[in-house]
């Protein structure tokens, strides 16, 4: 655990000091400490210190919320794509954009907040009909049959008009750049609430994973527990995908890296998810202004890049996919 | 849904909705093999009526309506006013559409018996990514002079994936859940990829991309029809032998094994059979989701085998193919809706009605 913050501190810190103009750390704190009005501190304190915000916020935030789907849909390949959230944010976006409702990335904010939110409720009051319930199986396909619909309507939208286009594979690739600093503040009580939902709910998704029946048994009441965390995870995702674009990976990877780190229960590879989640979105946004200087990879592209050779080394490891 | 005739000479039991009760009323009277098989037959023979059916009406319509006998007239080749837009623009189109639908649905039954899940289609194990990715890089690069030389990357880029996700999930014998993880990573690494491309290129060539990775028959015929209808020709002794190996297979792999069959070295021969078709296919076309998803699993509703059958599975996916594609140029006239988009449109409809009819998944 202390490692992950100390990484989490060191990529902020990266964040702040790398770029097109690189600025000494020493420089870097005294722009934040003492304010100024230098080239340096104006760079430091107008984009990095914003941009770095949105990425600490948005990787936990992602993380967190991988490793509370992943409990309450027991299915380790869960994501924010899976239950559809990913698409029913982009959704919104493109027909903001369309019926020309919103113009830069300010004003998708609700609009990609929205979709998530719907597409979550639409795939939980499908998946909850019939015998059962909302059960893990039922919820990551009603997910996906959702995503794949919205990503239909979408893309009739974006192949009949090419204005929307132009706009939408901005916001669609995914990056921490050319965001307002007002977008944190205003994602930052949903972030704080869906945080707590989910942090709540530990215990009980430590009693989900033996199953329903045994859960039941222990005293935990399981739809109440799956409830809980996966609104919380909702928030999360839905304000963290409303800031940055859908940034994939994230939620898929971290979890998986943070149950091999510690064996400790929900109680520690949740903060441990979302410590990891931040670190990485932050290094991958820090590698993206270097690999290609003087132009950026958005981090969306990085986290898929560098997150991917990770996840198969670990599937490959024994126990792993099973 | 089903326009096949009832064939139950049994006990009232087929008479319960089909979903779930079909397989086991199956495995319950051991008896009623012969009557699976003989649904299966003319199942098979009306999705063959059916597919001829909605061929001939894609042929009849369009911006403009040609009358069923002028259609058959240019077929037989007598020529006629309707030559150009029956005989060069729309029967290509058909024809490349049902190639394609079959090729996607027989690789769909392949793919989701190896990873034993019905939700894996060839996307699932890279293809699709691989094609989109690979087209993407080659464009990028300057590298292909002609519109031409397309379908052979995205193919190349689409076995490449394939190959590469195997070989990462290979690891003493084919895991499913291992398999499908790494796919969907693979898949992820590539589309940023294709993300990265669509930022950074001009309006119009990000325009022509994401078009093609919907998938769309628009513009598209004999050129891509004939080196699809080859693959598919070559490949039919190996789906014969296929089609004999998909019964155990669909059995948990210990079952399999102690029946006899090499589990191991089957998985493999059915996933590259499978990888091939979907390659070849996306190339055509481009990436067309949720034929192959949904193909088999209709398909096997319809026959009600517990197996996938391969020749009904074909025949759906033709049909759901141009079934869409007709609709996707009918529907609002002078817009060309891709077919892709259609499909899942309607692909996911169907995935939630089917959860919302069985009730216990």
């Amino acid at each position: 655990m202390g490692v992950a913050l100390l990484l989490a501190v060191t990529a902020a810190a990266l964040s702040l000091a790398v770029g097109t103009r690189p600025v000494p750390l020493s420089a870097v704190l005294d722009a934040l400490v003492h304010g100024g009005s230098s080239p340096d501190a104006l760079v430091v304190r107008s984009l990095r210190v914003p941009r770095t915000a949105i990425g600490l916020t948005a990787g936990a935030a992602l993380g967190l919320s991988g490793a509370a789907l992943q409990a309450v849909t027991r299915n380790p390949l869960a994501d924010p794509g899976i239950l559809g959230l990913s698409q029913g944010a982009a959704a919104g976006v493109v027909f903001a954009i369309a019926l020309g409702w919103a113009n830069g990335f300010d004003g998708y904010v609700w609009y990609a907040f929205t979709g998530a939110v719907l597409a979550a409720c639409v795939v939980y009051a499908i998946a909850s009909r019939g015998r059962g319930g909302a059960s893990p199986v039922k919820l990551a396909l009603a997910g996906t049959a959702l995503s794949a619909m919205t990503a239909g309507a979408t893309t009739v939208v974006l192949t009949s008009s090419s204005a929307t286009l132009d706009q939408f594979r901005f916001w669609q690739v995914g990056a921490l750049s050319g965001r307002d600093a007002a977008t944190v503040g205003r994602m930052l009580p949903f972030l704080a609430a869906g945080a707590l939902l989910v942090l709540a709910c530990a215990r009980g998704l430590d009693a989900l994973a033996l199953g329903d029946d045994t859960a039941r048994a222990l005293g935990h009441r399981v739809t109440l527990v799956r409830g809980c965390a996966a609104l919380g995870a909702t928030v999360l995702t839905a304000a963290a995908v409303a800031a940055t674009g859908p940034i994939a990976f994230v939620g898929l990877a971290v979890p998986h890296l943070a149950r091999r780190l510690v064996n400790g229960g929900h109680r520690w590879t949740l903060p441990l998810s979302a410590l990891l989640g931040a670190a990485l979105l932050l290094v991958a946004d820090v590698a993206g202004r270097v690999v290609r200087a003087p132009a950026e990879v958005p981090a969306g592209v990085m986290t898929a890049l560098v997150g991917v050779p990770v996840l198969v080394v670990l599937l490959r490891r024994k126990g792993m996919a099973s | 849904m089903t326009t096949a005739p009832t064939t139950s000479t049994g006990p009232t039991t087929s008479r319960t909705p089909y979903p779930h009760s079909a397989g086991l009323s199956v495995l319950r009277h051991r008896r009623l093999s012969l009557l699976l098989h003989r649904r299966a037959a003319v199942v098979v023979t009306v999705l063959l009526l059916l597919l001829a059916g909605v061929m001939l009406l894609a042929a009849c319509v369009g911006q403009t309506y040609v009358p069923p006998g002028e259609v058959w007239r240019v077929l037989r080749g007598h020529g006629g006013p309707y030559d150009l837009v029956v005989g060069e623009l729309r029967v290509p189109r058909i024809v490349l559409g049902a190639l394609v639908g079959a090729a996607l649905g027989l690789s769909g039954a392949l793919v989701q018996t190896v990873t034993r899940n019905p939700l894996a289609s060839p996307d699932v194990i890279g293809v699709g990514h691989g094609a989109a990715a690979a087209t993407v890089l080659a464009l990028a690069a300057g590298t292909v002079a002609s519109p031409g030389a397309l379908p052979a990357v995205a193919v190349t880029g689409g076995l490449a994936a394939a190959a590469l996700v195997s070989v990462l999930a290979w690891r003493h014998g084919m895991q499913p859940s291992r398999f499908v993880l790494t796919g969907v990573g693979i898949g992820v690494a590539l589309s940023a990829v294709v993300q990265l491309y669509l930022t950074d290129s001009e309006l119009a060539a990000a325009e022509q991309v994401k078009l093609w990775l919907t998938g769309s028959l628009n513009g598209r015929g004999w050129e891509q029809a004939g080196p699809l209808a080859r693959v598919l020709l070559l490949s039919l002794p190996a789906l014969v032998w296929a089609s004999r190996a998909l019964r155990p297979l669909g059995l948990d792999a210990d079952t399999a094994a102690a029946l006899g069959v090499r589990v191991q070295r089957t998985q493999l021969g059915l996933t590259v059979l499978g990888v091939v078709l979907a390659a070849v296919a996306t190339g055509a076309a481009g990436p067309i989701g949720f034929v192959a998803l949904t193909g088999p699993q209709l398909a096997r509703r319809l026959t009600r085998t517990p197996h996938l059958p391969l020749a009904a599975s074909a025949l759906t996916g033709a049909l759901i193919v141009v079934g869409a594609d007709l609709v996707a140029r009918t529907l609002v006239p002078p817009l060309e809706i891709p077919v892709g988009a259609l499909t899942s449109l309607v692909g996911g409809p169907y995935l939630l009605w089917l959860l919302g009819r069985s009730g216990r998944r």
